[in-house]
């Protein structure tokens, strides 16, 4: 072909050879807080917070997840298109929850 | 070859949309029944082996550590230190298994399964007594009724009768099994607990925390305990599949085209999605109710067998 070096493929290629294995001081540094988060969960799910508890767990639980998938799912590194993916998972997810928690939420009020 | 790559990774993020939803949806149904039943999942959850979950945490965690090791060392051509950090992984994710069977197996012996029709020794012992007790009483009521001529002896008879009928009913033995868990060893929650409350059929921790419930929301919750972490456990199987399917490819030299390191990575991927769903999976269905660290020290010890009963 006469267009080899269309400057679109020479993008994707530099992209893709961009794309490098983690190197192991930050898959080491990542564990290491979600380590200490789990522990900060356990400490959080012994101690006595009343109605704060499931909101401060939930907080933890959502930092893990978040460190999880940005550097050991190397969401760090992914393009464009796959954070969209990813972002859509917790777009639907968060849909899903909104829709039936305004209703289960508000459909007592009267009654209770 | 990157493109290809890149397509390779958004192809497992596209499947793990799905995965989000589908264990987005479980969790879903549980926030709306907790926050109709909040009272009864907490006492659900106090329940739970809170020890052996929390170990499985942290040998979760340490897998995810192994497996992005192991991406390193397949990008790295190291074929023997792929197939170490991989057999560390598939060691971990095994070792969480085997904890996770235990402690299904303590459960059933608990008898904490839902609609379960078999009472424990325990919750047997005890029901046994309270009926034995009724039956007493009724007999005590018709002495009293037989020595009386006036106009008490029928409200007596018919007391009698009441309480007789009572002691012959069958036991909802789920119901009996998690108020003997819930009051085991006369502490709750790693506190002591409060006798005089636990005889009337609700839980106090001595703080002057009382914990009233309902044992048939409690199998509702049950429910969600056994749907939820079974579905992890079915998604940890089929991981720890792919991981042995990939450690004989790495024995056999497969990834020695290290470009192939995006196969590993692809793998971990799933795996580390198994342990997201574990994140959230420890704080709302075990760590709900009220627990202490030294209940945990001593479950997970009474688990594997160092803790005496």
């Amino acid at each position: 072909m006469a267009h080899d070096h269309h400057p679109k493929t020479a993008v994707h290629a530099e992209e893709a050879v961009a794309h490098e294995v983690a190197p192991p001081g930050r898959t080491f540094a990542a564990f290491f807080v979600i380590a200490v988060l789990a522990a900060l969960a356990l400490y959080v799910g012994f101690s006595d917070l009343g109605p704060w508890k499931v909101l401060v767990s939930l907080i933890i639980a959502a930092t893990q997840a978040g460190v999880l998938a940005v550097y050991l799912m190397d969401l760090k590194q992914a393009d464009k298109l796959t954070w969209l993916i990813a972002l859509s998972g917790v777009f639907w997810t968060g849909l899903m929850f909104l829709f039936t928690l305004t209703d289960y939420l508000t459909r007592y009020l009267g009654v209770l | 070859m990157g493109q290809q790559q890149s397509t390779v990774r958004m192809g497992m993020w596209l499947f793990l949309v799905t995965e989000i939803l589908f264990f987005g949806g479980a969790f879903c149904a549980y926030a709306t029944y907790r926050i109709v039943y909040p009272k009864d999942f907490e006492a659900g959850s106090a329940a739970l082996n809170v020890g052996i979950a929390s170990v499985n945490t942290f040998l979760l965690l340490l897998s995810s550590l192994t497996i992005t090791l192991a991406i390193r060392a397949c990008y790295l051509g190291r074929r023997k230190g792929l197939a170490r950090y991989l057999m560390l992984t598939i060691v971990l994710g095994a070792a969480f298994l085997g904890l996770k069977a235990r402690e299904y197996y303590l459960d059933y012996q608990e008898g904490l399964i839902p609609g379960v029709s078999r009472l424990s020794p325990e919750a047997k012992e005890q029901f046994d007594g309270r009926m034995a007790a009724l039956f007493a009483e009724g007999e005590k009521a018709e002495a009293a009724a037989a020595q009386t001529t006036d106009t008490a002896a029928a409200d007596l008879r018919s007391r009698a009768q009441d309480l007789k009928s009572r002691s012959t009913q069958p036991p909802v033995a789920f119901n009996e099994n998690l108020k003997v868990v819930l009051g085991h060893n006369k502490s709750f929650a790693g506190k002591p607990l409060d006798e005089q409350a636990y005889a009337q059929g609700s839980l106090a921790d001595g703080d002057g925390h009382t914990h009233d419930y309902d044992p048939y929301k409690v199998q509702l919750f049950f429910m969600f305990y056994y749907s939820m972490t079974g579905l992890h456990v079915l998604h940890m199987l089929i991981g720890l599949g792919l991981l042995i399917w990939q450690y004989v490819l790495a024995t056999r030299g497969f990834f020695d085209h290290t470009a192939r390191y995006v196969y590993v990575e692809v793998m971990s991927l799933y795996w580390h999605f198994v342990d997201l769903a574990w994140m959230f999976i420890l704080p709302l269905l075990y760590l709900t109710g009220p627990h202490s660290a030294g209940q945990a020290v001593e479950q997970f010890k009474q688990a594997i067998g160092l803790g005496g009963h």
